[in-house]
């Protein structure tokens, strides 16, 4: 009965969740020593710069849309603000984070105009912007790296605070960070009433605009929500790593993607959320970590379980969709007899 | 409960809707008064959706004017609609399936803050849903919700902006009787509420049970506007379909031999139509007429194997015929020609040979299997002359054909088939009437040549020109057949709106 009064979505996620705990405990069992610290730290460090790009990613999906050019906005926010800074060394960490998102937020709107104003198909724009961002980027950067020797060491140095430990396991700023975001991105779409029409013009475009709602603007804004999240983004990938070439973020338009899916994050718009986007990045990575150490398989195959593991979570929802139209259909045929 | 004297809340005059060279709508006047159920009624493409889209918004009118409290108005779209007070109801209800029944009906509401108060909208919400007298959680995910319950909740948001007027299109086409019941209660509640109603329904001996006026409108004008009380049904459908004798084709003589090659018992596909039973013999013309929503595109597909039957018998030329998909039918020589074009039928990029040979390309495949491009536009040649369809040559784009020219393609593909059986899809809708008479003339030749033909149609001139024999269905039931010499527009009517019980045929 309990089962009955969760809304789909919250199951979506327990399922998820015991999902990873099946994974955790199937990797202990062939793994030596697999529990420890060092993989909490490994695995949270790993996920938080996915978690946030993640959560770009479900906005702009929530709104039946798909942002491909975030992995190119994060490589170049990241190399924008290591300028800034190396140039600027006495500027503060929230001004360089702003200014990674307000670059980002730029190249959201340049996806939202075309996107929702010029009407052409979300994967088709940011195909192309995703080219365009990352060109910019070499060409801004002259082909040069940003090393860490010219970051002031607080910023390469944050990443790896600990903020807090429980028992053995610490708590890295980093993801305390990341978390936040989420956490908090989760509360404005679940409790603003004008991040709800987000969720409308997902659901149908068609109901949207007979109810007024202004679906142009809504597309738009969610991809200048995508766009200065993945600035966010930027700003701890270069705390993290220090080291900026002209490849930093290539590949994450795909990992987000396969992290919202995963985390049940409807394709078709409307329905998910960012915690769902959260646990499927953790989930994703988990596995893309565990199979390192896992020597029956070899590292060629790790793509492989990414790539099956997606399919696996597309079929779950197109299954459990079916199931739910044809329950309706039932009822309604109850109904009229 | 209708007073003569109240101001009328929404009215239109004169109003006319050209799209291109068509008159959707032509010189027409309604004037809606608060209090009453307003039924509108008329044929299929009588212009109700037209004039629909102009009270809501989505269209302009091209000429005449629209008031509201006897103001004048040109709504910029259908939010000012809405906001003037004027909503819609549909047949298929516009929710959004991923949220539930409170969020779907306040998404749009203003003046609720900023941050979203999940209690106070769902004591909201049941206050509404109980305004309406409707028992129904509002916290269900609409995704769940059957079309009743969805449409309830369409209707609560409308009441939640103040409605003024609200339009219900063939509210209850999908509805089972008992939730048919229910929505007329509420469209009478509303109204007592001082909303003017507007109520469209093909079901007439629904507009007796809850309307106080009934317009009839007609080929895209007003003909009557009448209490309901000094209407009968017979009267409605003598207005509805009333037409200059001008617009008759006149009916070829039937070439009909004795032999039966299809015959049809107890068809019913669930969840669609049951009870479908005919003979078809060599050589005859049976026509499929009804209303929108009657179902009979639905028994052309069971018969084309697109949508299987699950229940009742076919023979095809003395054979059990079940086809399970469209490839089965073809292979026993049966062929249906979509009443859409666009979706189901053609190509429109390619060339016309290309779309004519698409179905009966191993005929012009080489030895090699690759395809002979001569041989192709040799058999499109022969049919366009022989079909009189209208281009400089055959390889010119389907797309930049008229509609007419593009069935005439969608024609001959078929026929290049050499089917037994032709089911035809609305012929003609959509295309000019030499077109129309031409594709009369090509469906009789086919016939002729010893082919039969079903041909669904909501065109009653056209059914009546074409129907040796005329099959007319109404929601989901087969509710008689007429021979030609039986058969008018007043009697296919009658059986089509249920204003006459069903007989056995």
């Amino acid at each position: 009965m309990m089962i009955k009064t969760l809304s789909p979505q919250a199951i979506r996620l327990l399922a998820l969740i015991a999902v990873l705990v099946l994974v955790l405990a199937f990797f202990a069992s062939q793994i030596d020593n697999y529990f420890n610290a060092r993989l909490f730290t490994r695995i949270s460090t790993s996920v938080a710069i996915m978690a946030i790009i993640a959560c770009a990613q479900t906005i702009v999906m929530l709104a039946r849309q798909i942002d491909l050019s975030v992995g190119s906005i994060t490589g170049f926010t990241a190399f924008a603000a290591g300028s800034l800074i190396a140039q600027y060394p006495g500027l503060g960490g929230v001004p360089l984070a702003l200014y990674a998102m307000v670059i980002g937020a730029g190249f959201g709107l340049v996806n939202g105009v075309i996107v929702a104003w010029l009407r052409v198909p979300a994967i088709i724009v940011t195909l192309a912007t995703m080219a365009i961002f990352r060109s910019l980027l070499v060409e801004f950067s002259g082909a040069k790296s940003i090393t860490t020797a010219s970051l002031p060491e607080w910023l390469t140095r944050f990443p790896n605070t600990v903020l807090f430990r429980v028992g053995a396991l610490e708590f890295r700023a980093v993801v305390v960070l990341a978390v936040a975001v989420v956490v908090a991105v989760y509360l404005v779409l679940a409790f603003l009433r004008p991040a709800r029409r987000l969720y409308a013009v997902g659901s149908n475009p068609e109901a949207a605009e007979m109810a007024g709602i202004n679906q142009r603007l809504v597309i738009l804004l969610a991809f200048v929500a995508s766009g200065a999240l993945a600035g966010l983004a930027g700003f701890i990938f270069l705390a993290r790593f220090g080291n900026i070439t002209v490849v930093a973020g290539l590949g994450f338009e795909l990992k987000s993607v396969a992290a919202a899916v995963v985390g049940g994050v409807s394709i078709n718009g409307g329905s998910g959320s960012v915690l769902g986007a959260l646990v499927g990045a953790v989930l994703v990575d988990t596995i893309d970590q565990s199979l390192v150490r896992w020597p029956l398989v070899s590292e060629f195959w790790r793509e492989a379980v990414l790539g099956l593991l997606i399919l696996l979570a597309v079929a779950a929802d197109a299954v459990l969709g079916r199931r739910l139209m044809a329950m309706r259909i039932r009822r309604e045929r109850e109904k009229r007899a | 409960m209708v007073q003569a004297m109240t101001e009328p809340v929404l009215a239109l005059e004169n109003v006319s809707k050209h799209f291109g060279p068509v008159v959707a709508l032509a010189d027409m006047t309604l004037a809606l008064l608060p209090g009453e159920v307003h039924a509108v009624v008329g044929e299929n493409g009588a212009g109700k959706s037209t004039m629909i889209k102009i009270m809501t918004g989505v269209h302009a009118p091209t000429s005449g004017r629209v008031l509201v409290d006897g103001r004048e108005v040109s709504f910029a779209g259908t939010r000012a609609a809405r906001e003037a007070g004027v909503a819609a109801i549909f047949q298929e209800p516009m929710v959004f399936p991923d949220l539930d029944v409170a969020e779907n009906i306040f998404i749009s509401a203003t003046g609720l803050g900023l941050v979203q108060n999940r209690a106070a909208l769902r004591a909201r919400a049941r206050a509404l849903i109980g305004r309406l007298g409707m028992a129904l959680d509002v916290e269900r995910i609409a995704s769940g919700l059957t079309l009743a319950e969805q449409q309830a909740v369409e209707i609560a948001r409308a009441l939640s902006q103040d409605v003024r007027v609200l339009i219900m299109d063939e509210p209850t086409a999908s509805l089972s009787a008992h939730e048919a019941g229910e929505l007329r209660r509420i469209a009478r509640q509303l109204a007592d509420e001082g909303v003017a109603v507007v109520y469209i329904s093909h079901r007439l001996e629904e507009i007796f049970e809850v309307a106080h006026r009934v317009t009839v409108i007609r080929d895209g004008a007003h003909i009557s506007t009448r209490k309901v009380d000094e209407v009968t049904p017979d009267s409605l459908i003598a207005e509805m379909v009333g037409r200059e004798v001008g617009n008759f084709f006149a009916k070829a003589p039937s070439t009909a031999t004795a032999e039966v090659v299809l015959s049809v018992a107890g068809l019913a596909c669930e969840g669609a139509f049951s009870g479908v039973s005919f003979d078809l013999h060599r050589g005859e013309v049976l026509a499929m007429a009804g209303l929108i929503g009657a179902r009979r595109t639905d028994v052309g597909l069971a018969l084309f194997g697109i949508h299987p039957a699950t229940a009742g018998k076919v023979t095809w030329k003395g054979r059990p015929y079940a086809p399970r998909n469209a490839a089965d039918a073809i292979a026993a020589g049966i062929a249906y020609v979509s009443e859409d074009r666009r979706k189901l039928g053609l190509a429109m990029p390619m060339p016309i040979f290309a779309n004519i040979t698409l179905a009966t390309l191993d005929k012009v495949l080489s030895r090699f299997g690759l395809v002979q491009r001569g041989r192709e536009r040799e058999v499109a040649e022969g049919h366009r002359r022989r079909l009189n369809i209208r281009a400089p040559d055959v390889g010119v784009a389907v797309g930049n054909l008229s509609g007419g020219n593009q069935q005439k393609v969608m024609l001959a593909k078929w026929l290049e088939m050499k089917p037994d059986l032709l089911i035809f899809d609305e012929p003609t809708r959509g295309i000019d009437v030499g077109a129309k008479a031409e594709v009369h003339d090509l469906i009789r030749d086919f016939a002729a040549a010893g082919g039969a033909v079903i041909v669904i149609s909501s065109d009653l001139p056209e059914v009546l020109a074409l129907g040796d024999r005329i099959l007319v269905m109404r929601e989901g039931r087969q509710t008689g057949i007429l021979s030609h010499d039986e058969a008018d527009q007043e009697a296919i009517m009658r059986l089509a709106t249920g204003a006459q019980p069903a007989r056995a045929a």
